[in-house]
């Protein structure tokens, strides 16, 4: 059997047969599911809110029942005197008093809301936007303007942004979804780099800590051993990555589908009263429109298939690019603490990338800053990922992949010629000017 | 069957190996020895092919030291190492498939070896969990699973208590007698008496010293004798004859340690003192390896 094949192997197994891999790779799935599940349930909950049962002590004559029920108010009226219901407040099933005195419309003062817990913010500044509501509509009256044409002033604006592809059809696009898939995939591809890079850089590491290296460079060439370790380690990635998607998939339809059965009324079931199926309706409604609605609605007109192998290939491609830096890194030192120094320039062309994507390129995905971040291989892999739901030019994404590859070809054959050097080296502080002149050795 | 020609190693600004030559032959254990940093574990690892020479070459059954020959060596490095959290039985094959043998060969050798070294029980132990001992014995197994032509051992017996090494060097000798080549580095001059053939001793890069362990020894034979009497006599009468080394006098018995001069031999020494004291003891002083190497090292320093 291929040496480079049994090490891969091995380097696969060994790592999916971990206990830390496993609970990873089910753990991170539920815990998207339950921020996603969470995000749902307070969309929700924003929507239906609570709704705050208000007795209303009115003694001017003008606002007398007119004031009407909004989405988390319900006004009534009460004949009591102010002095009797703060007495009784606490007997009765109102949340709080709101006290209306006589007052010129030009200048309302003296208007209290009194209850047995302080008012939230948001509860007295929807009271206060019903009562400026109704005080304009009253002055409206006044000067001569009828209901119908007030009616006719008011018009719902709703935007529906469309992409128009190659072809020039129209496709459904949000840019809140873009913004979000291209974030998701911009922090995954940024973690999966940054994880499985390091990884590598671990096991070049505990071969040499362990000693076990002299036995392998025995019996393969160190080239092998490299590579061997860098693909086996990749396969382990993509097998997460996988998982990942698939447990999520399913955990999101099951929590999706929760919340749907919850919310759309059930038309056999005649009890249900006309004004709870409208409220369902509303909801329903109101949940299209939230971002989230239409963050799903996006997604299903996205190409995913697409973005998944596109990301893959990144994954792929920024991995091996970043990995190979990270097997040079493990070879040169004797262990962890030491590649401190190493790490950092390492590092910082991949942070960069990252806060870059996801400012810059985010807010002008078609600019100049974002073409080159997602040519360049250094950043290209997060970049162009955060790119893609926005739509790249396919001649774009062809020569920010074949840079990569070429760009990887060439990290891996640096990195060959200081890893076979340094493998074989220990007890010694090892220098940037030192690798450097490892690779100068010849074999 | 491993002729080393002319080996130069450059480092930096060190050179590891100078010009090194020596033969090692089919069937016999070579002794390669030398104070730390003298250049043996570079000469082993391009033998090994872990490095390669700037200049020189070596010769392998005949042929230029190829990729081909890694199967046909077995290597044991002085820092011995396995994957802590990996299963004994299953690092073992994982070894033994990348010097290129077949799984079901591989699990039979193993088997085998794990059976005479009273190692079975431990298949599926990780190598964390083994004391060093333990460790050393399945990297021993590991080295020699592949049936090597040619075994490299350094410092073998490093971390053995000395009823395993005793187990492991009777391996070693019958491994031996099976055909197996081998080549030890060490710096343990009992061993290399007990065990070698040959030697090569390397300082300073350069080889200085190499040979049948024998012919080394008679080189070194200079003549010196311990002698043990009773009885008096007067040394300094036959300066002629002999000088005296060393002089020990304890209970009325004389314990002298002599060199004969050039030209004369241990009977003409008895024949001088026999008429005159009471001969407990004559022996030949024959140089141990260790002298050998203490004064090689030190002349040439």
């Amino acid at each position: 059997m291929n040496k480079t094949l049994l090490i891969i192997q091995r380097e696969y197994l060994s790592r999916v047969k971990k206990k830390s891999f496993i609970v990873m790779t089910i753990l991170t799935p539920v815990i998207f599911a339950a921020f996603y599940g969470i995000m749902i349930y307070f969309s929700i909950q924003g929507i239906k809110g609570t709704t705050n049962k208000i007795a209303v002590v009115s003694t001017n004559k003008t606002l007398t029942g007119q004031l009407k029920p909004s989405r988390s108010t319900s006004y009534v009226y009460v004949k009591s005197s102010l002095s009797e219901m703060k007495q009784r407040l606490k007997k009765t099933d109102y949340d709080y008093i709101l006290y209306l005195p006589e007052f010129p419309l030009n200048a309302p003062a003296g208007i209290q809301l009194l209850g047995t817990k302080q008012a939230g913010l948001s509860l007295s500044s929807a009271i206060s936007g019903d009562l400026e509501n109704l005080i304009r509509n009253q002055k409206l009256e006044e000067s001569g303007i009828a209901q119908q044409d007030l009616d006719k002033l008011n018009s719902d604006v709703d935007i529906d942004t469309k992409k128009i592809g190659e072809a020039g059809q129209e496709q459904d696009s949000s840019a809140g979804a873009s913004t979000a898939i291209a974030y998701i995939s911009g922090i995954l591809m940024f973690m999966f780099i940054l994880l499985y890079g390091i990884q590598v850089m671990r096991g070049v590491i505990e071969e040499k800590t362990n000693r076990i290296i002299e036995i392998m460079i025995s019996s393969v060439k160190p080239f092998q051993l490299m590579m061997g370790k860098i693909i086996g380690i990749a396969l382990v990635g993509l097998t997460q990555f996988i998982l990942w998607i698939a447990f999520t998939a399913i955990i999101s339809t099951a929590v999706v589908k929760f919340y749907i059965s919850k919310t759309t009324p059930n038309t056999t079931v005649t009890t249900a009263s006309a004004e709870k199926t409208n409220e369902n309706k509303l909801l329903k409604e109101a949940a299209e429109k939230s971002p989230l609605g239409n963050i799903q609605k996006s997604i299903a007109n996205l190409d995913v298939t697409k973005i998944v192998s596109i990301f893959t290939f990144f994954f792929l491609g920024g991995y091996l690019f970043y990995s190979a830096f990270y097997a040079a890194i493990g070879a040169a030192v004797d262990n962890e603490t030491e590649t401190q120094q190493f790490m950092f320039p390492v590092m910082m062309p991949l942070l960069l990338g990252y806060s870059l994507s996801l400012s810059v390129v985010t807010n002008d995905p078609y600019g100049s800053m974002a073409f080159w971040l997602s040519i360049i291989p250094f950043t290209s892999p997060i970049a162009m990922m955060v790119r893609l739901p926005y739509g790249v030019p396919d001649w774009q994404l062809a020569l920010s992949m074949g840079l990569l590859v070429i760009g990887f070809i060439g990290t891996v054959w640096v990195a060959s010629r200081i890893y076979r050097v340094g493998i074989l080296m220990y007890g010694k502080k090892t220098s940037l000017k030192e690798m450097i002149k490892w690779f100068t050795y010849k074999n | 069957m491993l002729s080393v020609n002319n080996i130069v190693k450059q480092y930096a600004t060190h050179r590891a190996l100078d010009d090194v030559s020596l033969q090692v032959e089919q069937g016999k254990i070579f002794g390669l020895l030398g104070p730390n940093g003298a250049g043996k574990t570079s000469l082993i690892r391009i033998i090994t092919q872990i490095t390669a020479p700037d200049s020189g070459e070596i010769i392998f059954n005949g042929q230029r030291l190829n990729s081909n020959h890694i199967s046909r060596i077995g290597y044991l490095p002085e820092e011995r190492g396995l994957y802590k959290k990996m299963e004994i039985g299953e690092q073992v094959l994982y070894l033994a498939k990348l010097k290129g043998m077949s799984t079901a060969e591989a699990v039979k050798r193993v088997k085998y070896w794990f059976e005479k070294l009273e190692m079975g029980s431990w298949w599926n132990k990780k190598v964390e969990d083994l004391s060093k001992g333990m460790q050393q014995k399945v990297q021993f197994v590991a080295t020699v699973l592949h049936q090597p032509e040619l075994i490299i051992l350094d410092e073998p017996f490093s971390g053995f208590d000395p009823v395993n090494a005793e187990i492991i060097k009777n391996e070693i000798l019958e491994l031996n007698k099976q055909g197996a080549t081998f080549i030890f580095s060490t710096h343990r001059m009992e061993s290399v008496e007990e065990l070698c053939d040959s030697i090569a001793l390397i300082h300073h890069s350069k080889k200085i010293l190499d040979g049948p362990v024998a012919e080394i020894k008679e080189r070194y034979r200079n003549q010196t004798y311990w002698v043990e009497y009773e009885g008096q006599f007067d040394t300094s009468s036959r300066t002629d004859l002999f000088k005296v080394l060393q002089r020990d006098i304890k209970n009325g018995k004389t314990t002298l340690k002599v060199q004969l001069a050039e030209g004369q031999n241990a009977n003409k020494l008895l024949a001088v003192l026999l008429p005159a004291v009471n001969i407990h003891r004559l022996d030949e002083v024959i140089p141990s390896m260790n002298d050998i190497f203490i004064d090689q090292v030190k002349t040439k320093a």
